[in-house]
């Protein structure tokens, strides 16, 4: 077992047992901090591709902004000290059925194809070939979209503010 | 990041901490009470649950960070290729802020930034 893979386990481990428990888990600020190391080891799993802006932008974005998002919105329910009740198992079957069902389609799919067999380097996607590109207005430029983004983030932020203000009055 | 590496860097950061408690647990000396094993605070007794209702101003204030972090994935790029990118680069990243700048403007004006 080469190196790559030894670490690419153990980042796949660390996502299935730590995604089980934030489902499982019946505190619901707990379940959030399960679903921090998940989406931790999922940028790990980016630094082993060699997308190192990729795996930044998901330490920043998700384990940095989403999860402080989520954890406030858990800590504005009153409810939060509360254990969650355990579903009946009027919920439980369907939902087992429906996730078997699922996995089972994705498996097949997956068995299905057949993958080829090569080895290829990973591409090396580096952060000045991105910022190039998003800058750039020529053949493979980006320059519109990049404005374009600042205008969904305006939209974004005055959303949000009247959506937040609105509740005061 | 090879993997190697990473794997070098779990060991060491692993063995580092692991001796640094080691060590506190054997060498200084130990007494237990009830007083120490609580939560921290000011060395008053504390009440209640710590999982308490927060204000509502910290989601708005984490909605307001949040967007300025996708803003910053988008300006780091650019950062890196500043100086090759040159004075239309600039103007670019310029028009950029002047629009999330209004955004800014409009979370002040209407007292988003304020604590209440």
């Amino acid at each position: 077992m080469t190196s790559n893979q030894f670490m690419f386990l153990l980042f796949s481990a660390v996502i299935v047992i730590f995604s089980i428990l934030t489902v499982t888990s019946r505190r619901i600020l707990r379940a959030a901090t399960f679903l921090l190391f998940v989406l931790v080891s999922t940028a790990g799993l980016y630094f082993l591709l060699k997308y190192n802006y990729l795996a930044a932008i998901q330490l920043t974005l998700y384990a940095g902004g989403i999860v402080v998002l989520i954890i406030f919105s858990i800590l504005l329910t009153s409810h939060i000290s509360e254990k969650l009740p355990t579903a009946g198992l009027l919920k439980k079957w369907p939902a087992a059925l429906v996730a078997l069902v699922g996995a089972a389609l994705c498996i097949v799919v997956i068995l299905q194809y057949n993958f080829p067999g090569s080895v290829v380097d990973t591409e090396v996607v580096n952060v000045r070939d991105i910022g190039n590109s998003l800058i750039s207005y020529g053949e493979k430029g980006y320059a519109l979209p990049f404005e374009v983004i600042s205008v969904l983030l305006l939209a974004a932020l005055i959303g949000a503010i009247v959506l937040a203000k609105k509740r005061k009055d | 990041m090879s993997a190697e590496s990473l794997i070098l860097f779990f060991i060491v950061g692993a063995f580092l901490v692991g001796i640094a408690l080691l060590f506190s647990s054997i060498v200084p000396p130990t007494s237990t009470n009830p007083q120490k094993a609580e939560a921290y605070e000011c060395g008053i007794p504390t009440e209640g649950l710590t999982w308490l209702q927060f204000n509502v101003g910290y989601y708005l204030f984490a909605i307001i960070f949040l967007i300025f972090d996708v803003e910053t994935v988008f300006i780091f790029p650019w950062a890196v290729v500043m100086k090759e990118a040159g004075i239309a680069g600039f103007i670019e990243i310029v028009i950029f802020f002047f629009v999330l700048g209004l955004g800014l403007l409009y979370a002040w004006k209407k007292g988003a930034l304020k604590w209440e």
